[in-house]
């Protein structure tokens, strides 16, 4: 897929959950909010096999498992906490009842704010003139 | 899905600009989860406060991109690429910013809008999203 299409996929993605979102938000609906989240979950599962097909592809070089894995932990990581991310907010926002601390709920947004930061802080620094 | 260049190709946002909305979104969720959590009372953090971080960060990419558009202008032959990306960031910020004032009235309770209202300016951001990603060349 060229850039092009990606975007744009990830635009409908995008454009679709936030139609969801008003609609739950606007008393309008009452929909569960892992149903709201059905365009991320699509898009998480997606990615998923994005970084499967990638790491398969160059596992076919006959390159060892545990190096495909190092190489691409950022990638790894990022998708796991995302889809965890949305998962504590989904738990938090349809069982109140749960009680389940909202700092519990903000941990892996913070892990995955924190790495990306780093991640672009690092890239930044390669970079000799922006 | 996407490298960080491909990112700066479609958004039209650089490397900089990303790291500075990140550490802001950072600041945020964390003033967010304490006035949340009920740490401090409402009096203390209000939904004003909590958006502070953000409004920050959008006084400082109008700043960045004013300097970088006015070096961009003079330095560079090709003006009209220059005068396009201040009017991209111009279009990017004012929205973001408007979106993110309409959320924190309708937080704070002191308007009737409906949620569709306050998220036009998001949708209106996202069709000229959409545009830039057409125009992205395939190679």
């Amino acid at each position: 897929m060229t850039l092009a299409h990606r975007a744009l996929f990830t635009w409908f993605i995008v454009l679709v959950f936030l139609i969801l979102l008003c609609l739950r938000l606007d008393p309008r609906t009452h929909w569960s909010w892992f149903v709201t989240f059905i365009p991320l979950w699509v898009f998480d599962g997606i990615l998923i096999i994005y970084v499967v097909i990638k790491i398969i592809r160059k596992w076919r070089n006959l390159k060892r498992l545990k190096e495909l894995l190092i190489y691409y932990q950022w990638y790894i990581c990022g998708v796991l906490l995302k889809i965890a991310s949305q998962l504590m907010i989904c738990l938090r926002l349809e069982y109140p009842q749960w009680e389940i601390s909202i700092f519990v709920t903000m941990i892996p947004i913070w892990i995955l704010l924190s790495a990306s930061i780093v991640y672009v802080f690092g890239r930044l620094n390669k970079i000799e003139s922006w | 899905m996407f490298k960080l260049s491909e990112l700066v190709r479609w958004l039209g946002l650089t490397e900089f600009e990303i790291l500075v909305n990140l550490c802001g979104m950072l600041t945020f969720t964390i003033i967010l989860a304490l006035k949340i959590s009920g740490t401090y009372s409402n009096s203390v953090i209000d939904w004003f406060t909590a958006f502070s971080p953000l409004f920050c960060i959008d006084i400082f990419n109008a700043y960045f991109c004013v300097i970088v558009g006015i070096r961009m202008y003079l330095d560079s032959d090709n003006k009209r690429k220059a005068l396009h990306r201040v009017m991209w960031s111009t279009y990017f910020l004012v929205l973001i910013s408007i979106f993110k004032y309409l959320l924190c009235l309708k937080l704070s309770g002191q308007t009737g809008l409906e949620y569709s209202e306050v998220f036009s300016p998001i949708f209106v951001l996202l069709q000229l999203v959409a545009i830039r990603a057409c125009q992205i060349p395939n190679s």
